[in-house]
């Protein structure tokens, strides 16, 4: 095409696009060469009017004309995109708060429970929780505690005043239960072995508040009713559990005591997780810290809900969740729990 | 309890040092809390189970350190036929029960020489914590640390005769104890009286007027059993425990009480002089006890561990038992007059398992057969705590005892409280029937702390009087929102207060992840809402009157409570899924901007446009709102969006225009509303 240098053209393209300094200009200047009616465009439309001979070499050079606007557009785009980048760290502060929606944090107590809780359905249990509202027949003489002795000043109880006048004299007065093990005599008056059944829940007893004591706290209660179930197993489970919930290098010890429900009776032990079974101030300078009272289900319990002492055999357990959350998170004071401060609570 | 190491040498041989010696007993089911050295002895503090009255003397735990080191108990050599009745002084017993006191010794010692006790006697007793008075007063004192017996040494010159009758209290009748307190009997109380009035509460605490002192010649000491239930009702009654009530009400046998007579008597001979002059006993005959019948194969399956017959037998003759071979295979076992805890074949295993030791028991694992339980309330409310936490709420544990008083701001609807017989203070006075209270005290505590946003929780029972008045408990959920929501955005600092419509966001949430799709809410007040699943009731809302927050400590905050009833609720909960094919077609969303007044209500437009627009509409929603200068006073302006689409083609324009036009007429038919 007469007129048109296009190595003219490419110099003056060069020359113009180092001028460019915004992507702005970029796309004006992108237009004006290889939009639709740009300048590119224009060449491509004027082959038909050459000379047939020159056709081939002009369409070409048009080409490579092409590609090489195509090129340096795509490098200044590069270019001036790596700078606007730079542009806007210049200007962002990483440093300014979060813009975050906070979720809130399950109780402490309620964590433990439930870890407590998962480990044993785990190894087969169920959960079955009980009202808290009891009579004294569950709370108490079902499970061989009878009403006037000496066993029964471990567990001082909170009575419901009455306004109805008779109640059957098998139930007796009602309470707030004062441990969970009363859920033991409802589920095996209802249902038959094989058991192995866990309870959680709140529990009352009358005891002036102070830095290990509340009136109200909770246990988990467990028990496993078999023809087969050993002092052994019950050995073996809490075993388990233990090392489940302190690690798999706590020692564990097993002491004679008295339950008026269990025979024989248990207290676990477990060495003090604070100074390592040397004796610290955790432990009384023992070196082992007391978590769970346990044994053998008493006949005499059987008997009241109606099982063959002879045919069964089970075992129960129970503890205080406090106390594990205090040994377990290293907290000193039991009113924290209850005080529900959201600096306590946002720990856990 | 205390017992010390030599104490415990005069009975049984030691080989083992004290610290050594703790654990081993703490391994037995004695439990020494502490060892601690003093003046060449080991006092150990040890903790006794209420079943175990036996370890409540020296002599009883000496038994125990001999079956656990395998050695010999020594016992004192009792001196027999000291106590012979004598002319001289006619000594008479009378009980009036014998139900009441199986047992009563009195024996009549002559020119006792009162005196300080010696040294020895002295350092024992102040060693396991007991004050010396006299050297007579020490001895019963001493038995009743070494043997477990109270004993009790009246000074017979100041009884009215050497008549001793044991007998009811009369009603109203007084006595001046040796604590030197009067207190006043009723017939509950058993007393020692002599024919004018009574001596001692028997088992209890003896009386001033009787008490032996320097002056005292002759005295008369009781060696008695009584009641243990009668002495517990007593002592409970006049509110004193004493180391005699302490052993009486757990249980002391016949057989102990005579060896502690005589031990008492010897002592008073060689420290005290003195003569015994008269001696008389009366009670109930001993009882023989059947024995029991232990099978060691039964041992076994019980323990998981195979203990020898022989161990066996060696371990119940140590503590006192008398074994037989009967068949094959099957031990009868006699147990001792001191073993009143030991009553079926049970106990004896106990009694071998802890002297064998619990540590070798081995541990095994019980073959469970799993019963797997789902959709249990644990699992459910495991779940709603989950939702809200998501929600941003912390999770709080707060007391259900309450005080009467707090509930007036709470009241709405409560009848009658149950109430506690017998509450520790004001505080415990009713269970409470709400949360709401307990949870707005949590959120003022905070709010004190400085906190600027208070977003709580709590799953627990409630508890009223049902209409035939017997208490009952329900699961109820309680939210408490109070206080500033914050963020530093790009644009700035945005913040807004909590207020109910955050609580509505909240118990929708919850809805929805339970699968409840038919619920509401409705305005009830201009600060409070109800809310509906299926047209049941199932909670309320609402914003804490100022008045109300002021007198719990909050001050210029709105506190935005509510509170469900999470039994019904859950029943209502669908969590099965169900997949519902994704649309296939493009559907079509028209704003609709209106102008009402303020007091039409937004679920009524809604409900109006659902109904207007039929199958099409798949959602309709408030989008934009405003209310202020640009509109009316008492108008309110809405946008309104809708969706419509279609399952079976891509719906065109002409389809929704009619629609939409239905809509508009509804819309300012009924609630005057003004196109914009």
């Amino acid at each position: 095409m007469p007129g048109i240098d296009i190595a003219a053209l490419q110099k003056t393209i060069e020359e113009e696009i180092t001028k460019i300094n915004s992507l702005l200009e970029l796309e004006a200047f992108r237009l004006k060469y290889l939009g639709r009616k740009g300048v590119v465009a224009g060449l491509t439309s004027a082959i038909p009017t050459l000379a047939k001979e020159e056709r081939a070499t002009f369409g070409q050079q048009a080409n490579a004309l092409k590609n090489s606007l195509n090129r340096l557009v795509e490098e200044k785009e590069k270019a001036l995109g790596a700078k606007a980048a730079v542009q806007i760290t210049n200007t962002m502060d990483i440093g300014m708060p979060a813009v975050t929606h906070q979720i809130g944090r399950l109780h402490p107590i309620t964590q433990v429970m439930e870890e407590i809780c998962q480990i044993f359905t785990r190894m087969g249990f169920s959960i079955v929780e009980g009202p808290e509202i009891e009579s004294e027949y569950n709370n108490f003489t079902g499970l061989n505690i009878p009403l006037e002795h000496p066993s029964r000043d471990a567990f001082d109880t909170f009575y419901i005043k009455s306004h109805v006048t008779s109640h059957t004299s098998q139930e007796g007065k009602l309470l707030l239960r004062s441990h969970t093990s009363p859920v033991q005599i409802r589920v095996m008056k209802s249902r038959k072995p094989p058991l192995a059944v866990i309870v959680p829940g709140r529990v009352y007893r009358p005891d002036a508040t102070d830095a290990s004591h509340l009136f109200m706290f909770h246990q988990i209660e467990g028990f496993m009713v078999d023809s087969d179930i050993k002092f052994s197993d019950l050995k073996g489970t809490l075993e388990m559990f233990a090392k489940a919930v302190f690690g798999d290098d706590i020692k564990m010890r097993f002491r004679p005591h008295f339950f008026p429900f269990t025979e024989p009776s248990a207290e676990m032990d477990i060495s003090c997780i604070i100074c390592k079974g040397k004796g610290c101030s955790v432990c009384g300078r023992k070196g082992w810290l007391e978590i769970l009272g346990s044994g053998m289900i008493h006949p005499n319990v059987f008997g009241h809900v109606g099982y063959d002492p002879k045919k069964y055999t089970g075992f129960a357990f129970g503890m205080g969740i406090e106390r594990i959350a205090m040994l377990k998170y290293g907290i000193n004071d039991i009113r924290l729990f209850c005080e529900n401060d959201l600096r306590f609570l946002e720990q856990f | 309890m205390k017992v010390t190491y030599n104490w415990l040498k005069d009975f049984v041989e030691i080989k083992l040092p004290a610290k050594e010696l703790a654990d081993k007993l703490t391994m037995a089911g004695i439990e020494v809390k502490s060892v601690e050295e003093k003046l060449g002895d080991f006092i150990f503090e040890i903790e006794i189970t209420s079943n175990r009255p036996d370890w409540l003397s020296v002599i009883g735990v000496a038994r125990e350190v001999a079956a656990i080191t395998g050695k010999k108990l020594k016992g004192h050599k009792v001196v027999k036929s000291q106590v012979t009745s004598k002319a001289g002084q006619a000594l008479t017993i009378e009980i009036e029960n014998k139900k009441d006191c199986p047992l009563y010794t009195a024996t009549i010692i002559k020119n006792v020489k009162v005196a300080p006790s010696p040294t020895w006697l002295k350092a024992r007793l102040e060693s396991v914590g007991c004050r010396s008075i006299n050297n007579i007063v020490d001895i019963t004192n001493y038995v009743l640390f070494e043997y477990g017996e109270p004993l009790h040494a009246f000074d017979l010159e100041k009884l009215a005769s050497a008549k001793i009758i044991i007998r009811r209290a009369r009603e109203r009748e007084k006595i001046i104890a040796i604590d030197e307190v009067e207190r006043v009997l009723s017939p509950e109380i058993l007393v020692i009286a002599d024919q004018e009035k009574p001596q001692a509460i028997a088992g209890v605490m003896g009386g001033k007027h009787s008490e032996v002192s320097f002056a005292t010649k002759n005295i008369l000491l009781e060696a008695a059993i009584f009641d243990p239930l009668l002495v517990r009702r007593g002592r409970q009654k006049l509110g004193i425990q004493t180391e005699s009530s302490y052993r009486f009400e757990r249980g002391v046998d016949l057989e102990t009480a005579q060896k502690a007579r005589a031990r008492a008597i010897a002592l008073i001979q060689e420290i005290a002089a003195g003569t015994v002059e008269a001696g008389k006993s009366q009670g109930l005959a001993k009882t023989k006890t059947p024995p029991i019948s232990l099978n060691p194969d039964y041992a076994e399956r019980l323990l998981g561990a195979k203990i020898e017959t022989n161990k066996i037998k060696s371990i119940l003759n140590y503590l006192g038992f008398a074994v037989k071979l009967k068949k094959k295979d099957s031990l009868s076992v006699n147990v001792p007059g001191y073993r009143q805890d030991v009553k079926k074949e049970i106990d004896l295993i106990e009694e071998i398992a802890r002297i064998y030791g619990y540590d070798r028991i081995p541990r095994t694992l019980p073959r469970v057969a799993p019963q797997l339980s789902s959709g249990t309330t644990w699992e459910l409310v495991g779940l709603v705590k989950n939702i809200l936490v998501g929600c941003g709420l912390n999770e709080v544990i707060t007391y259900s005892l309450i005080e009467r008083g707090g509930l007036k701001d709470f009241g709405a609807g409560i009848s009658l409280p149950v109430e506690i017989a017998n509450p520790l203070s004001k505080e415990q006075e009713i269970l409470r029937p709400t949360l709401l209270l307990n949870l707005t005290k949590c959120a003022a505590h905070n709010l004190n702390q400085k906190q600027e946003l208070v977003q709580i929780f709590e799953i627990a029972k409630a508890f009223s009087l049902a209409q035939n008045l017997k208490a009952q408990e329900e699961l109820v959920l309680a939210i408490a929102l109070c206080g500033n929501k914050s963020w530093i955005l790009p644009q700035g600092k945005v913040s807004y207060e909590l207020g109910i419509l955050d609580l509505k966001g909240i118990v929708k949430t919850l809805f929805t992840r339970l699968g409840i799709k038919d619920y509401t809410f409705e305005t009830e007040s201009n600060v409070g809402a109800a809310i509906f699943v299926e047209r049941i009731k199932v909670g309320v809302m609402n914003i804490l009157p100022r008045e109300a927050a002021e007198r719990l400590d909050i001050k210029n905050k709105n506190l935005a409570l509510a509170e469900l009833n999470l039994e019904l609720i859950l029943k209502h909960a669908k969590l099965e899924k169900k997949f519902i094919s994704l649309p296939l077609y493009p559907g079509i969303t028209r704003d609709l901007s209106i102008l009402v007044k303020e007091e039409v209500s937004l679920s009524a437009i809604l409900s109006e446009i659902k109904e207007k627009a039929g199958l099409i509409l798949e959602e309709v929603k408030l989008s934009d709102f405003y209310k202020g200068k640009q509109v009316p006073a008492g108008f309110k302006s809405l946008t309104i969006s809708c969706f419509f689409r279609s399952a079976q083609r891509t719906l065109v324009e002409t389809e929704v225009q009619p629609v939409l036009s239905a809509i508009s007429q509804a819309l300012s038919e009924k609630f005057s509303a003004q196109f914009r």
